[in-house]
Protein backbone atom coordinates (compact mmCIF):
# COMPACT_ATOMS: atom_id res chain seq x y z
CA UNK A 1 0.00 0.00 0.00
CA UNK A 2 2.97 2.00 0.18
CA UNK A 3 3.00 2.93 -3.73
CA UNK A 4 -0.65 4.30 -3.67
CA UNK A 5 -1.75 7.72 -3.69
CA UNK A 6 -3.26 9.43 -0.65
CA UNK A 7 -5.35 12.54 -0.39
CA UNK A 8 -3.72 14.60 2.74
CA UNK A 9 -5.60 18.36 1.78
CA UNK A 10 -8.10 20.16 0.14
CA UNK A 11 -6.22 22.03 -2.81
CA UNK A 12 -8.05 24.85 -2.20
CA UNK A 13 -7.35 25.57 1.61
CA UNK A 14 -3.73 24.64 1.67
CA UNK A 15 -2.01 26.01 4.96
CA UNK A 16 0.54 28.54 4.43
CA UNK A 17 2.95 27.56 6.84
CA UNK A 18 3.32 23.63 6.53
CA UNK A 19 1.30 21.05 8.36
CA UNK A 20 2.05 18.41 10.16
CA UNK A 21 0.24 14.97 9.48
CA UNK A 22 0.73 11.22 9.50
CA UNK A 23 1.23 9.11 6.61
CA UNK A 24 0.94 5.06 6.89
CA UNK A 25 2.72 5.62 10.53
CA UNK A 26 4.82 8.35 8.65
CA UNK A 27 5.67 11.84 9.77
CA UNK A 28 4.72 14.57 6.23
CA UNK A 29 4.30 17.76 6.28
CA UNK A 30 1.26 19.57 3.89
CA UNK A 31 2.04 23.21 2.61
CA UNK A 32 3.13 24.96 -0.53
CA UNK A 33 5.83 25.22 -2.64
CA UNK A 34 7.43 28.42 -3.91
CA UNK A 35 5.42 28.73 -6.98
CA UNK A 36 1.93 28.48 -4.60
CA UNK A 37 1.62 24.92 -5.50
CA UNK A 38 1.04 21.97 -3.19
CA UNK A 39 4.20 20.28 -1.39
CA UNK A 40 4.70 17.55 0.61
CA UNK A 41 7.96 16.35 2.48
CA UNK A 42 8.78 13.23 4.79
CA UNK A 43 10.28 12.86 7.84
CA UNK A 44 13.43 13.47 6.55
CA UNK A 45 12.08 17.08 4.71
CA UNK A 46 12.68 15.13 0.72
CA UNK A 47 9.58 16.40 -1.67
CA UNK A 48 7.35 13.51 -2.20
CA UNK A 49 5.21 13.13 -5.71
CA UNK A 50 2.34 15.24 -5.68
CA UNK A 51 -0.53 15.55 -7.94
CA UNK A 52 -4.02 17.66 -7.20
CA UNK A 53 -7.25 15.79 -8.13
CA UNK A 54 -11.17 15.78 -7.58
CA UNK A 55 -10.36 19.12 -5.41
CA UNK A 56 -7.37 17.59 -3.47
CA UNK A 57 -3.68 16.91 -2.94
CA UNK A 58 -2.66 13.59 -3.34
CA UNK A 59 0.97 11.71 -2.57
CA UNK A 60 2.66 8.77 -2.48
CA UNK A 61 5.47 7.14 -0.17
CA UNK A 62 6.43 4.84 -2.71
CA UNK A 63 6.72 5.01 -6.75
CA UNK A 64 2.67 4.35 -7.89
CA UNK A 65 2.70 1.65 -10.65
CA UNK A 66 -0.14 3.57 -11.84
CA UNK A 67 -1.77 7.19 -12.38
CA UNK A 68 -4.04 8.10 -9.53
CA UNK A 69 -7.72 6.53 -10.93
CA UNK A 70 -10.30 9.18 -12.62
CA UNK A 71 -13.98 9.45 -12.22
CA UNK A 72 -14.82 10.73 -15.83
CA UNK A 73 -18.75 11.70 -14.74
CA UNK A 74 -17.46 14.31 -12.08
CA UNK A 75 -15.93 16.38 -15.75
CA UNK A 76 -20.18 16.01 -16.95
CA UNK A 77 -21.53 19.87 -17.06
CA UNK A 78 -23.68 21.26 -14.53
CA UNK A 79 -22.50 19.91 -11.73
CA UNK A 80 -21.40 21.12 -8.28
CA UNK A 81 -18.07 20.27 -7.11
CA UNK A 82 -18.61 20.09 -3.08
CA UNK A 83 -14.81 20.03 -0.90
CA UNK A 84 -16.65 18.69 2.16
CA UNK A 85 -14.18 19.01 4.58
CA UNK A 86 -12.32 16.48 7.10
CA UNK A 87 -13.49 13.88 9.76
CA UNK A 88 -10.82 12.58 12.24
CA UNK A 89 -12.20 8.89 12.73
CA UNK A 90 -10.17 6.49 15.51
CA UNK A 91 -10.26 3.40 13.14
CA UNK A 92 -9.09 1.43 10.37
CA UNK A 93 -9.10 3.18 6.92
CA UNK A 94 -10.30 -0.11 6.06
CA UNK A 95 -13.19 0.12 8.33
CA UNK A 96 -14.18 3.47 7.11
CA UNK A 97 -14.16 2.38 3.40
CA UNK A 98 -16.23 -0.70 4.11
CA UNK A 99 -18.82 1.47 5.82
CA UNK A 100 -19.03 3.43 3.06
CA UNK A 101 -20.10 0.09 0.87
CA UNK A 102 -22.85 -0.73 3.23
CA UNK A 103 -26.29 0.50 2.86
CA UNK A 104 -27.66 -2.16 5.32
CA UNK A 105 -26.71 0.57 8.23
CA UNK A 106 -28.76 3.48 6.48
CA UNK A 107 -32.32 2.84 8.97
CA UNK A 108 -30.00 2.68 12.36
CA UNK A 109 -27.44 5.09 12.28
CA UNK A 110 -28.66 7.51 9.64
CA UNK A 111 -32.66 7.35 10.84
CA UNK A 112 -34.96 9.34 8.83
CA UNK A 113 -32.63 10.46 6.30
CA UNK A 114 -30.53 7.81 3.86
CA UNK A 115 -33.08 4.69 5.65
CA UNK A 116 -36.08 4.43 8.06
CA UNK A 117 -37.88 1.19 9.69
CA UNK A 118 -39.69 -0.40 8.04
CA UNK A 119 -37.78 0.02 4.53
CA UNK A 120 -34.77 -2.29 5.90
CA UNK A 121 -34.53 -4.83 3.29
CA UNK A 122 -32.09 -5.07 0.79
CA UNK A 123 -32.58 -7.07 -2.18
CA UNK A 124 -29.93 -8.62 -3.97
CA UNK A 125 -27.49 -6.93 -5.95
CA UNK A 126 -24.38 -7.31 -8.52
CA UNK A 127 -20.87 -7.60 -7.26
CA UNK A 128 -17.75 -8.09 -9.14
CA UNK A 129 -14.03 -7.45 -9.31
CA UNK A 130 -13.41 -5.90 -12.79
CA UNK A 131 -10.35 -7.71 -13.89
CA UNK A 132 -9.14 -4.94 -16.42
CA UNK A 133 -9.96 -2.17 -14.29
CA UNK A 134 -8.86 -4.03 -11.19
CA UNK A 135 -11.61 -2.46 -9.29
CA UNK A 136 -14.28 -3.70 -7.22
CA UNK A 137 -17.86 -2.82 -8.78
CA UNK A 138 -21.34 -3.47 -7.25
CA UNK A 139 -24.51 -2.58 -9.22
CA UNK A 140 -28.49 -2.61 -9.15
CA UNK A 141 -28.10 -1.48 -5.78
CA UNK A 142 -31.83 -0.27 -4.63
CA UNK A 143 -32.71 1.11 -1.10
CA UNK A 144 -35.74 3.05 0.02
CA UNK A 145 -34.50 6.42 1.50
CA UNK A 146 -36.05 9.35 3.13
CA UNK A 147 -34.37 12.17 2.58
CA UNK A 148 -31.50 10.76 0.31
CA UNK A 149 -30.13 14.17 -0.12
CA UNK A 150 -30.27 17.63 0.65
CA UNK A 151 -32.09 17.90 -2.99
CA UNK A 152 -34.78 15.40 -1.97
CA UNK A 153 -38.38 16.35 -1.38
CA UNK A 154 -39.59 13.38 0.40
CA UNK A 155 -38.93 9.38 0.26
CA UNK A 156 -37.66 7.95 -2.88
CA UNK A 157 -36.46 4.74 -3.97
CA UNK A 158 -32.18 5.48 -4.42
CA UNK A 159 -30.71 3.21 -7.31
CA UNK A 160 -26.66 3.29 -6.28
CA UNK A 161 -23.33 1.74 -7.56
CA UNK A 162 -20.19 1.31 -5.60
CA UNK A 163 -16.85 1.40 -7.22
CA UNK A 164 -13.59 0.89 -5.50
CA UNK A 165 -10.54 2.15 -7.19
CA UNK A 166 -8.23 2.05 -4.25
CA UNK A 167 -7.63 0.34 -1.27
CA UNK A 168 -8.60 3.56 0.53
CA UNK A 169 -10.70 5.24 -2.05
CA UNK A 170 -14.18 4.54 -2.83
CA UNK A 171 -16.88 6.23 -5.05
CA UNK A 172 -20.69 6.43 -4.63
CA UNK A 173 -23.36 6.58 -7.81
CA UNK A 174 -26.46 7.68 -6.73
CA UNK A 175 -30.19 8.62 -8.41
CA UNK A 176 -30.45 12.88 -8.26
CA UNK A 177 -33.00 13.52 -6.75
CA UNK A 178 -33.58 16.43 -9.54
CA UNK A 179 -32.38 14.77 -12.45
CA UNK A 180 -33.45 11.18 -11.37
CA UNK A 181 -31.73 10.08 -15.29
CA UNK A 182 -28.39 11.39 -14.08
CA UNK A 183 -26.03 10.09 -10.76
CA UNK A 184 -24.77 12.10 -8.52
CA UNK A 185 -20.82 10.94 -7.26
CA UNK A 186 -19.69 11.05 -3.60
CA UNK A 187 -16.34 9.82 -3.00
CA UNK A 188 -14.92 8.52 0.64
CA UNK A 189 -10.86 9.32 0.13
CA UNK A 190 -8.89 8.24 3.03
CA UNK A 191 -5.79 9.19 4.14
CA UNK A 192 -4.47 6.30 6.25
CA UNK A 193 -2.82 8.03 9.46
CA UNK A 194 -1.82 4.91 11.44
CA UNK A 195 -3.43 1.39 11.17
CA UNK A 196 -6.33 2.78 13.41
CA UNK A 197 -6.59 6.17 12.57
CA UNK A 198 -7.92 7.66 9.23
CA UNK A 199 -8.52 10.98 7.74
CA UNK A 200 -11.83 11.24 5.34
CA UNK A 201 -12.04 13.19 3.20
CA UNK A 202 -15.38 13.07 1.20
CA UNK A 203 -15.55 14.73 -2.22
CA UNK A 204 -19.10 15.12 -4.45
CA UNK A 205 -19.99 16.17 -7.65
CA UNK A 206 -24.03 16.70 -7.37
CA UNK A 207 -26.04 17.95 -9.49
CA UNK A 208 -28.26 20.44 -7.16
CA UNK A 209 -29.01 24.08 -7.91
CA UNK A 210 -31.17 25.03 -5.39
CA UNK A 211 -28.85 24.25 -2.09
CA UNK A 212 -26.60 26.63 -0.82
CA UNK A 213 -22.55 25.37 -0.96
CA UNK A 214 -22.54 25.10 3.55
CA UNK A 215 -26.43 23.05 3.41
CA UNK A 216 -24.64 20.41 0.68
CA UNK A 217 -21.47 20.37 3.55
CA UNK A 218 -23.58 20.33 6.90
CA UNK A 219 -25.99 17.64 5.18
CA UNK A 220 -22.67 15.41 4.72
CA UNK A 221 -20.91 16.08 7.52
CA UNK A 222 -24.00 14.72 9.41
CA UNK A 223 -23.79 11.73 7.47
CA UNK A 224 -20.33 10.86 8.62
CA UNK A 225 -20.67 12.41 12.12
CA UNK A 226 -23.23 9.48 12.43
CA UNK A 227 -20.77 6.87 10.78
CA UNK A 228 -18.01 7.88 13.14
CA UNK A 229 -20.21 6.76 16.26
CA UNK A 230 -19.66 3.37 14.66
CA UNK A 231 -16.56 3.39 13.37
CA UNK A 232 -14.88 4.24 16.42
CA UNK A 233 -16.90 0.87 18.80
CA UNK A 234 -16.23 -1.93 16.08
CA UNK A 235 -14.25 -4.88 17.94
CA UNK A 236 -11.38 -5.33 16.69
CA UNK A 237 -10.40 -1.79 15.60
CA UNK A 238 -8.94 -3.80 12.58
CA UNK A 239 -10.71 -4.98 9.56
CA UNK A 240 -10.82 -8.66 9.54
CA UNK A 241 -9.91 -10.43 6.19
CA UNK A 242 -9.90 -13.63 7.12
CA UNK A 243 -13.76 -15.56 7.90
CA UNK A 244 -14.48 -16.55 11.13
CA UNK A 245 -14.48 -13.38 13.05
CA UNK A 246 -17.41 -11.99 11.92
CA UNK A 247 -20.63 -13.14 9.85
CA UNK A 248 -21.82 -11.33 6.83
CA UNK A 249 -24.93 -11.86 4.70
CA UNK A 250 -26.23 -11.45 1.53
CA UNK A 251 -26.67 -7.77 2.27
CA UNK A 252 -22.91 -7.65 2.60
CA UNK A 253 -21.82 -8.81 -0.88
CA UNK A 254 -19.66 -5.76 -1.48
CA UNK A 255 -18.11 -5.83 1.90
CA UNK A 256 -17.48 -9.21 1.15
CA UNK A 257 -15.94 -8.76 -2.43
CA UNK A 258 -13.38 -5.67 -1.10
CA UNK A 259 -12.10 -8.10 1.72
CA UNK A 260 -11.34 -10.50 -0.87
CA UNK A 261 -10.10 -8.01 -2.91
CA UNK A 262 -7.55 -6.55 -0.30
CA UNK A 263 -6.59 -10.01 0.46
CA UNK A 264 -5.67 -10.83 -3.09
CA UNK A 265 -3.46 -7.98 -3.39
CA UNK A 266 -1.86 -7.94 -0.39
CA UNK A 267 -3.79 -4.54 1.07
CA UNK A 268 -3.15 -5.36 4.68
CA UNK A 269 -2.38 -1.91 6.30
CA UNK A 270 -5.13 -1.67 9.00
CA UNK A 271 -6.24 -5.19 8.34
CA UNK A 272 -5.65 -8.08 10.77
CA UNK A 273 -4.88 -11.83 9.80
CA UNK A 274 -5.54 -14.92 11.59
CA UNK A 275 -2.47 -15.70 13.24
CA UNK A 276 -0.58 -18.58 10.76
CA UNK B 1 -11.97 -19.20 33.99
CA UNK B 2 -13.78 -17.00 36.83
CA UNK B 3 -16.51 -19.55 38.21
CA UNK B 4 -17.08 -16.31 41.25
CA UNK B 5 -19.56 -13.65 41.41
CA UNK B 6 -18.13 -9.77 40.14
CA UNK B 7 -20.11 -6.97 40.88
CA UNK B 8 -20.56 -4.83 37.83
CA UNK B 9 -22.85 -2.31 38.12
CA UNK B 10 -26.16 -1.48 40.31
CA UNK B 11 -29.61 -2.19 39.00
CA UNK B 12 -30.87 0.66 38.93
CA UNK B 13 -28.12 2.13 36.35
CA UNK B 14 -29.58 -0.23 34.20
CA UNK B 15 -33.15 0.62 34.16
CA UNK B 16 -35.86 -1.80 31.59
CA UNK B 17 -35.57 -0.85 28.02
CA UNK B 18 -31.14 0.17 28.76
CA UNK B 19 -28.07 -1.12 27.70
CA UNK B 20 -25.25 0.01 29.23
CA UNK B 21 -20.79 -1.30 29.20
CA UNK B 22 -19.30 -3.65 31.73
CA UNK B 23 -16.47 -5.23 32.53
CA UNK B 24 -15.84 -9.45 33.55
CA UNK B 25 -11.82 -9.59 33.92
CA UNK B 26 -10.57 -8.20 30.64
CA UNK B 27 -13.50 -9.03 28.76
CA UNK B 28 -16.11 -6.02 27.80
CA UNK B 29 -19.80 -6.57 28.31
CA UNK B 30 -23.28 -5.50 27.28
CA UNK B 31 -25.26 -5.52 30.21
CA UNK B 32 -29.27 -4.90 29.47
CA UNK B 33 -32.58 -5.10 31.07
CA UNK B 34 -35.64 -6.16 28.96
CA UNK B 35 -38.80 -3.79 29.11
CA UNK B 36 -40.11 -6.62 31.11
CA UNK B 37 -37.20 -6.19 33.79
CA UNK B 38 -35.23 -9.61 32.07
CA UNK B 39 -31.13 -8.65 32.89
CA UNK B 40 -28.50 -10.28 30.88
CA UNK B 41 -24.58 -9.77 30.85
CA UNK B 42 -23.18 -10.30 26.92
CA UNK B 43 -19.96 -10.09 25.34
CA UNK B 44 -20.04 -6.26 24.05
CA UNK B 45 -19.71 -7.20 20.12
CA UNK B 46 -22.42 -7.99 17.36
CA UNK B 47 -20.95 -11.35 15.85
CA UNK B 48 -22.06 -9.50 12.33
CA UNK B 49 -19.63 -6.15 12.01
CA UNK B 50 -17.80 -6.27 15.80
CA UNK B 51 -19.84 -3.38 16.48
CA UNK B 52 -20.41 -3.02 20.54
CA UNK B 53 -24.22 -4.03 21.75
CA UNK B 54 -23.67 -1.83 24.73
CA UNK B 55 -24.55 1.20 22.28
CA UNK B 56 -27.58 -1.10 21.09
CA UNK B 57 -31.57 -0.57 21.59
CA UNK B 58 -33.89 -2.66 23.40
CA UNK B 59 -37.59 -3.35 22.35
CA UNK B 60 -39.31 -5.25 24.27
CA UNK B 61 -37.67 -8.23 25.12
CA UNK B 62 -34.92 -8.10 23.01
CA UNK B 63 -31.00 -6.63 22.23
CA UNK B 64 -30.71 -5.13 18.91
CA UNK B 65 -27.44 -4.03 17.29
CA UNK B 66 -27.26 0.25 16.37
CA UNK B 67 -25.05 -0.82 13.55
CA UNK B 68 -27.40 -2.89 11.25
CA UNK B 69 -30.40 -3.60 13.76
CA UNK B 70 -29.41 -7.86 14.39
CA UNK B 71 -31.86 -8.65 16.66
CA UNK B 72 -30.58 -11.02 19.61
CA UNK B 73 -33.55 -12.71 22.26
CA UNK B 74 -32.59 -13.43 26.42
CA UNK B 75 -30.45 -16.44 25.35
CA UNK B 76 -28.43 -14.30 23.07
CA UNK B 77 -29.68 -16.06 19.80
CA UNK B 78 -30.25 -13.87 17.11
CA UNK B 79 -33.91 -13.70 15.62
CA UNK B 80 -34.33 -10.91 13.50
CA UNK B 81 -31.47 -9.82 9.95
CA UNK B 82 -33.55 -6.31 9.29
CA UNK B 83 -31.70 -6.84 6.30
CA UNK B 84 -33.36 -9.89 5.03
CA UNK B 85 -36.57 -9.74 6.82
CA UNK B 86 -37.95 -13.14 5.34
CA UNK B 87 -35.04 -14.96 6.39
CA UNK B 88 -34.74 -17.15 9.72
CA UNK B 89 -31.38 -16.50 11.06
CA UNK B 90 -29.06 -19.41 11.43
CA UNK B 91 -28.30 -21.01 15.14
CA UNK B 92 -25.04 -20.44 15.14
CA UNK B 93 -25.37 -16.44 15.28
CA UNK B 94 -25.02 -15.99 18.65
CA UNK B 95 -23.65 -13.74 21.21
CA UNK B 96 -22.15 -15.59 23.97
CA UNK B 97 -24.03 -15.01 27.25
CA UNK B 98 -22.49 -14.55 30.69
CA UNK B 99 -24.31 -15.73 34.33
CA UNK B 100 -26.03 -12.76 35.57
CA UNK B 101 -27.78 -12.42 39.01
CA UNK B 102 -29.01 -9.65 41.32
CA UNK B 103 -29.07 -9.03 44.78
CA UNK B 104 -29.44 -6.00 47.19
CA UNK B 105 -29.37 -3.61 43.96
CA UNK B 106 -26.12 -5.40 43.06
CA UNK B 107 -25.80 -7.00 38.75
CA UNK B 108 -23.03 -9.54 39.98
CA UNK B 109 -21.97 -11.29 36.84
CA UNK B 110 -19.50 -14.53 36.15
CA UNK B 111 -18.20 -16.76 33.59
CA UNK B 112 -19.96 -20.56 34.08
CA UNK B 113 -22.16 -21.47 36.38
CA UNK B 114 -20.73 -20.37 40.37
CA UNK B 115 -22.18 -22.96 42.85
CA UNK B 116 -23.84 -20.24 45.01
CA UNK B 117 -26.20 -17.08 44.63
CA UNK B 118 -24.22 -13.39 44.97
CA UNK B 119 -23.36 -12.26 48.60
CA UNK B 120 -26.99 -10.16 49.61
CA UNK B 121 -26.60 -7.43 51.94
CA UNK B 122 -29.45 -7.23 54.27
CA UNK B 123 -30.84 -3.56 54.93
CA UNK B 124 -28.29 -2.50 52.09
CA UNK B 125 -29.12 -1.39 48.61
CA UNK B 126 -26.99 0.13 45.81
CA UNK B 127 -26.70 3.75 46.00
CA UNK B 128 -24.02 4.81 43.88
CA UNK B 129 -21.00 3.57 41.00
CA UNK B 130 -17.26 5.22 40.54
CA UNK B 131 -14.25 4.54 39.10
CA UNK B 132 -11.29 4.94 40.42
CA UNK B 133 -8.15 5.54 38.77
CA UNK B 134 -5.97 2.97 41.02
CA UNK B 135 -5.81 -1.20 41.76
CA UNK B 136 -8.07 -2.66 43.93
CA UNK B 137 -5.54 -3.03 46.33
CA UNK B 138 -5.28 0.57 46.86
CA UNK B 139 -9.16 1.38 47.02
CA UNK B 140 -9.33 -1.62 49.55
CA UNK B 141 -6.61 0.48 51.79
CA UNK B 142 -8.15 3.55 51.60
CA UNK B 143 -11.21 2.07 53.42
CA UNK B 144 -9.44 0.46 55.78
CA UNK B 145 -9.58 -3.18 55.01
CA UNK B 146 -8.85 -5.56 52.54
CA UNK B 147 -10.58 -8.35 49.87
CA UNK B 148 -13.13 -7.34 47.25
CA UNK B 149 -15.99 -6.91 50.16
CA UNK B 150 -15.46 -4.09 52.46
CA UNK B 151 -18.07 -2.78 55.45
CA UNK B 152 -16.91 0.39 56.32
CA UNK B 153 -18.09 3.51 57.32
CA UNK B 154 -17.85 6.60 54.96
CA UNK B 155 -18.30 9.97 56.58
CA UNK B 156 -21.16 9.49 58.98
CA UNK B 157 -23.18 6.75 57.11
CA UNK B 158 -22.25 2.54 57.21
CA UNK B 159 -21.98 1.16 54.15
CA UNK B 160 -20.62 -1.64 51.58
CA UNK B 161 -18.26 -1.08 49.04
CA UNK B 162 -17.50 -3.44 46.41
CA UNK B 163 -14.50 -3.53 44.17
CA UNK B 164 -14.14 -4.65 40.97
CA UNK B 165 -10.75 -4.48 39.34
CA UNK B 166 -10.82 -2.85 35.73
CA UNK B 167 -6.85 -3.53 34.90
CA UNK B 168 -3.95 -2.77 36.35
CA UNK B 169 -4.45 0.61 37.30
CA UNK B 170 -8.57 0.90 37.48
CA UNK B 171 -11.34 0.05 39.84
CA UNK B 172 -15.02 -0.13 39.84
CA UNK B 173 -15.94 0.98 42.94
CA UNK B 174 -19.99 -0.04 44.07
CA UNK B 175 -21.59 1.46 47.12
CA UNK B 176 -23.73 0.11 49.17
CA UNK B 177 -26.31 2.44 51.47
CA UNK B 178 -28.62 2.08 54.22
CA UNK B 179 -32.40 1.20 52.98
CA UNK B 180 -33.29 3.43 55.45
CA UNK B 181 -30.77 5.98 54.84
CA UNK B 182 -32.18 9.96 55.07
CA UNK B 183 -31.12 12.09 52.00
CA UNK B 184 -28.98 14.11 53.92
CA UNK B 185 -26.74 10.66 54.71
CA UNK B 186 -26.84 9.60 51.38
CA UNK B 187 -25.22 13.05 50.27
CA UNK B 188 -22.93 12.91 52.81
CA UNK B 189 -21.95 8.86 51.79
CA UNK B 190 -21.17 10.69 48.45
CA UNK B 191 -19.00 13.44 49.52
CA UNK B 192 -17.00 10.69 51.55
CA UNK B 193 -17.17 8.03 48.32
CA UNK B 194 -15.57 11.28 46.13
CA UNK B 195 -13.15 12.02 49.26
CA UNK B 196 -11.96 8.57 49.45
CA UNK B 197 -11.38 8.50 45.07
CA UNK B 198 -9.07 11.47 45.23
CA UNK B 199 -7.16 9.48 48.34
CA UNK B 200 -6.60 6.31 46.59
CA UNK B 201 -6.17 8.18 43.10
CA UNK B 202 -3.33 10.58 45.22
CA UNK B 203 -2.00 7.62 46.89
CA UNK B 204 -1.30 5.73 43.49
CA UNK B 205 0.57 8.65 42.20
CA UNK B 206 2.61 8.49 45.24
CA UNK B 207 3.74 4.88 44.73
CA UNK B 208 4.00 6.08 41.03
CA UNK B 209 6.63 8.68 41.07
Amino acid sequence: MRHQWYPVGIAAKLPDSPAESLLLGERVHIGRAKGGGPQVTDAKGRALPVLTRFGHVWTTLGTPERDLFTIPEADQPGRRLVDVGTVRVRCSPLRAVENFLDIAHFPFVHTDILGAEPHTEVERYEVEIREDSDEVWATKVRFFQPQAAKSAGGGITTDYMYRVPAPTCSILYKTSPPRPGEWDVITLFVQPMTEELCQVWPWMALFDDASTMTDMIHFQQMIFVQDRSILENQIPAKLPLDPGLEIPTRADMTSIAYRRWLKRHGYTYGAQLVAA
Amino acid sequence: MTTTWTAAALSQDVPAGTAAPGRLGDRDLAIWRSASGKIAAWADRCPHRGMRLSHGFVRGEALSCIYHGWRYGQTGQCIKIPAHPGLEPPDAIRVPAFAVAEASGVIWVADGAPATAPPAFEGFTGFRSLQVDAPASVVAEALGGKGDAIRAALGPTPAVALIQPLGPDRSGLHLLAPLSAAPEALDALSVAAEDLRRRAEAGQKGRAA
